[in-house]
């Protein structure tokens, strides 16, 4: 179990880095992935949706995750009972990206890391806000891949991308973020 | 008239400048108070408006849990010297960024607090809610110091000083001026109102006075004058008239009292010739045909001649009367003490074996024709040696007592007294309260004391009551 055993070295080093340094801001990092979670149901406030993505208001705003779900009972927890602009929330679990039909924010498990590129490009010019937590998502045309950076949880942001999808990021998000993609060289 | 002690002038003027100054200083501080609240709205304003940027600028750092740009982007504050704290908090409340980045403990809440604006002894705080489309992220609270709103009221507070100041020097000015033209005639009048009342002078006039209520007083201040004026000058005529007819009076009846002595004087004397003729020749009669008449006859002769010398006497005594009122006084020092004692040695012979208590006071000399006192005395001594005749333990008391500038001397005796009713006329000529087979006498004694004191310029009374005895009074002036 692979899986098990990284999640077991990043809460070890996330309970380090909480004992080391008690922050300012005093959040608990619990779990990686609850605020990985948090982070995007947030990206729905943060996000622009083309006209025409969520046609109608009965349609719900989708959040799916393709592949392995991470984040166990989390996300559906944060999402449940709240809306964006009106539609209420919904947390989809794809098993192929074939299956992904209607759907607003795509978490990339990385249990589908071997299957990235012909995924992204599979989505490539769909308005889905791509996420990713895999080494360079957001280099290799994910959107926005989250990056452990300064033993913090942050964020890479790839506007060629999230443009070819449509989408428009807030610069308040883009401040969170490293920009990275063809414009610039990253990492 | 006195002086008065607080001028008007002062008053106007302290009124005016009292009126003025409350009034300037409720004025300063309505504007300090709405200056002072109308600031507070605005600073509140101002802080909510900072806060509500800030808010909108720090929804992604608490989305995404970056303390670090949340702490820069409060670190924007740092261009404004009042802002004392902020703080971001979480959605759950926490504490998750300071302005300043360190900060000691108890200047933010450890949590986050109710939304809304309040002011905290000198601070004014506000926490205001972060959110982006609809979702709440956390809360921001700033605190910043009131050091503008202190500047502020200082400044105010200079303002209205400076204001009241510079007015009441404006209305010192304005009221002394003022004060001039409305008491200028009122002092004029009241030094008008003094000279008249000092020097009785009714011919002043307070002319001019101003065409105000002060004029009208000051017209019907004038013509009380010229009221006072004429009466001033009619009372003096008549004073004048009644004088000159009081003399002209005085002269007639002066002329006609001493017309009235000469006749009475010489009636008196002319009587006398015939009656010592009867009493003469009822003395020969009765020596000449006494033996033949008989007894009847002879009591006849001897009743002529008592009466004959009872007239005899009466005409005496009023040719003494009259004589007291024609003889010159001739003024000397009479030591009063000293002449009762003789008058009183005399009357003690006369008395004979009776039981009479004299008792004399203290008497002080005075100023007085003697032989005419020494009368007095006689009078009002032998009266009461002669009416305290029935008692048989009879007490004469001679006193003298000084009142209201006069002398006043009393004979008291506790012989057979009078009806007080008829007091009035024990003084006159002739006027008998006792018959006079009673008490022997003319008459004419008291009559003769009131003539004497009175040309001493004194008063005669008597008090008495039937039985109890009798006193007599005269005064002498000091």
């Amino acid at each position: 179990m692979p899986v098990l055993v990284r999640r077991i070295a990043i809460l070890a080093l996330l309970l380090i880095l909480i004992q080391a340094r008690p922050s300012v801001a005093g959040t608990k990092l619990t779990h990686e992935y609850d605020l990985k979670a948090a982070f995007m149901f947030h990206f729905a406030q943060f996000v622009e949706w083309p006209q025409g993505a969520l046609p109608e208001k009965t349609t719900p705003f989708t959040i799916g995750i393709l592949g392995e779900d991470p984040f166990g009972k989390s996300l559906d927890e944060i999402v449940a009972n709240e809306a964006v602009d009106g539609h209420k929330l919904l947390v989809r679990r794809f098993q192929n990206v074939n299956q992904v039909d209607s759907c607003q924010i795509l978490f990339i498990s990385p249990s589908e890391k071997s299957r990235m590129d012909q995924i992204l490009t599979h989505l490539n010019r769909r308005s889905i806000l791509t996420v990713g937590d895999t080494k360079d998502f957001a280099l290799r045309s994910g959107i926005i891949g989250f990056v452990i950076s300064d033993k913090r949880l942050r964020l890479a942001v790839n506007l060629a991308a999230a443009n070819a999808a449509g989408l428009t990021i807030s610069s308040k998000l883009l401040r969170q973020s490293q920009i990275v993609g063809p414009a610039r060289v990253q990492e | 008239m006195k002086t008065p002690r607080t001028t008007i002038r002062r008053k106007l003027v302290t009124a005016m400048m009292l009126t003025s100054t409350t009034v300037l200083l409720l004025v300063g501080a309505v504007f300090i108070a709405h200056d002072v609240v109308s600031f507070r709205r605005l600073l509140v304003q101002a802080l909510v408006t900072r806060a509500n940027i800030l808010a909108a600028n720090s929804t992604a750092a608490l989305a995404f849990r970056n303390p670090e740009d949340a702490g820069q982007i409060l670190a924007a504050l740092k261009t404004d010297p009042r802002m004392i704290a902020a703080a971001l908090y979480d959605k759950e409340g926490r504490l998750f960024a300071t302005y300043p980045a360190s900060i000691p403990p108890g200047v933010v809440p450890p949590a986050s607090g109710p939304i809304g604006h309040r002011f905290e002894k000198s601070d004014l705080v506000v926490s205001q809610p972060v959110a982006e489309e609809g979702q709440s992220l956390g809360t921001l609270y700033l605190k910043s110091d009131l050091q503008e709103l202190d500047d502020r009221v200082r400044v105010d507070a200079m303002v209205v000083l400076l204001a009241v100041l510079g007015s009441i020097v404006v209305a010192f000015a304005f009221s002394t001026w003022l004060q001039r033209r409305i008491a200028k005639p009122i002092l004029t009048l009241a030094i008008v109102a003094r000279n008249v009342s000092e020097h009785k002078d009714y011919s002043l006039r307070a002319k001019g006075a101003g065409d105000d209520e002060v004029g009208v007083l000051a017209g019907a201040f004038d013509e009380m004058l010229s009221e006072i004026q004429q009466r001033d000058r009619e009372i003096r005529q008549l004073n004048a008239d009644l004088e000159r007819r009081v003399d002209a009076r005085t002269a007639e009846l002066e002329a006609a009292n001493k017309e009235l002595e000469a006749f009475s004087y010489s009636v008196s004397h002319d009587l006398r010739a015939p009656l010592r003729h009867i009493d003469g020749f009822v003395e020969l009669l009765a020596k000449h045909a006494g033996p033949s008449l008989d007894e009847k006859g002879r009591r006849h002769l001897a009743t002529i001649s008592t009466a004959a010398k009872r007239m005899g006497a009466l005409i005496d005594d009023l040719l003494v009367f009259s004589r007291m009122g024609r003889t010159e006084m001739r003024k000397t020092s009479v030591d009063l003490a000293a002449l009762t004692q003789e008058v009183v040695q005399e009357l003690k012979a006369d008395a004979g074996n009776r039981s009479v208590e004299w008792k004399l006071g203290t008497l002080p000399t005075v100023q007085g024709d003697p032989s005419m006192l020494r009368l007095v005395l006689v009078n009002l001594l032998a009266n009461a040696l002669k009416y305290s005749g029935p008692k048989k333990a009879a007490r004469i008391e001679v006193e003298a007592q000084s009142q209201n500038g006069e002398l006043i001397v009393s004979v008291r005796d506790n012989g057979v007294g009078f009806d007080p009713t008829y007091s009035h006329k024990l003084f006159g000529v002739f006027q008998r309260l006792h018959a006079s087979d009673e008490f022997e006498g003319t008459g004419i004694g008291l009559a003769n004391v009131r003539r004497i004191v009175s040309r001493h310029g004194g008063r005669t009374w008597a008090d008495g009551t039937i039985n109890e005895g009798a006193t007599f009074y005269f005064s002498l002036p000091k």
